[in-house]
């Protein structure tokens, strides 16, 4: 049976959750995405040596993160792109002026299936299309997760992070697998 | 009714050596104030400036990440205002040792211009409470706060204290003019960041 285009393009959140035990991600700080909802129901079943931390707004997240940066833990925040966009303010204050290393997986909400393996800044949607220039405005280097084939780039992220003192956006292009 | 430095004395003076403190721009003018007439700064502290609204995330990540450390969050009302959602947020993860302080003036830009806040009354306590922080307080005396201060932080918490402070008198007048805004308000954060983090892999 040949898999559907939205397949190749699904990560497994069961690789999602490997690749965070392997990157010694300790907290997922996050407000619920609906692309990465496969991974916030295996998280919510409990994930060994993983805490999950929900906040009520993506600000929180960010600023919970740093906190927990500062004190020497290695959180992965967790949002979808309007959670992004809301909390752009507290993402400058944070990684960009006070160069608090955070790594983000962001769910490219609303894109559209046939965009799938095509630049999203052709998505119909301004939600998707606006996101990539965006963090390219603001100096935010990102990755595109576009299967479980890109989840190394979780690997390289968390070094970005580090070695540049600053936030890393993983985009994740397609709803999570429940596998 | 108490005054801003009143509130912060014991934030900066009586709190214990491990304590890790988050302030918002008033209380953290008023902490550098005590601070220098002390001769002396304890380390632990970071400023959410410019940032409004991220104190008691600030202070709750820094919390999850060392639970047998006290947090005191001072927090400002217009400052609260903007993330209420964060109390919540604050309760839902428990943490043990937090202490957080709402310095509940009534107004925004204070000893500057005291713009009202949305809602000079509000009542935070009663929505931490609602939210489910325990104990939750309001005190207005200087005396009153001074005295309670070491017992609220060997509460469990969330604690939530609303102090009732007086506004610092408004400056501004015709004629008045604005000064620039020194570039250390936008790198305090990032030195103190680092200096944190400094502390606490010395002092863990």
């Amino acid at each position: 049976m040949s898999s559907s285009p939205v397949q190749q393009f699904s990560v497994p959140a069961s690789a999602a959750v490997a690749a965070m035990q392997r990157n010694r991600v300790d907290h997922v700080v996050t407000v619920p995405d609906w692309v990465q909802l496969a991974l916030h129901q295996r998280l919510e079943a409990g994930v060994p040596g993983v805490r999950l931390v929900n906040c009520s707004s993506e600000n929180q997240v960010v600023t919970v993160g740093a906190g927990l940066v500062i004190g020497g833990k290695r959180p992965l925040l967790v949002m979808q792109n309007q959670g992004l966009y809301n909390c752009i303010n507290t993402l400058r204050a944070v990684c960009l002026d006070a160069k608090v290393p955070l790594v983000f997986m962001v769910g490219q909400f609303g894109r559209e299936f046939d965009n799938l393996g095509q630049p999203s800044t052709a998505s119909r949607r301004t939600m998707v299309r606006i996101m990539e220039p965006l963090l390219q405005s603001i100096g935010v280097p990102f990755l595109c997760l576009d299967g479980e084939q890109d989840l190394p780039l979780m690997d390289e992220a968390f070094a970005m992070a580090e070695q540049q003192s600053g936030a890393v956006v993983l985009l994740v292009s397609a709803p999570m697998a429940w596998a | 009714m108490m005054n801003l430095l009143e509130a912060c004395l014991p934030v900066a003076q009586a709190r214990p050596n491990n304590a890790m403190v988050v302030a918002t721009m008033g209380a953290m003018f008023a902490l550098d104030q005590i601070d220098a007439k002390a001769g002396q700064r304890l380390p632990g502290r970071i400023s959410s400036v410019p940032l409004m609204g991220g104190a008691a995330g600030l202070g709750l990540g820094l919390a999850l990440a060392h639970p047998g450390r006290p947090v005191i969050v001072v927090d400002g009302d217009a400052s609260l205002l903007m993330e209420l959602g964060g109390m919540a947020s604050v309760v839902a993860a428990q943490p043990a040792q937090f202490l957080h302080i709402v310095i509940a003036n009534g107004t925004q830009f204070s000893g500057l211009a005291n713009l009202s806040t949305l809602e000079p009354h509000f009542s935070f306590e009663g929505f931490a409470r609602a939210a489910g922080y325990a104990p939750t307080q309001t005190i207005s005396d200087a005396g009153e706060w001074q005295r309670s201060f070491p017992g609220l932080l060997q509460l469990r918490g969330p604690v939530l204290v609303q102090l009732q402070v007086e506004p610092v008198p408004a400056r501004t007048v015709d004629g008045f003019a604005l000064s620039e805004i020194p570039d250390l308000q936008f790198q305090r954060m990032g030195q103190e960041v680092a200096a944190m983090r400094e502390w606490l892999k010395v002092a863990v």
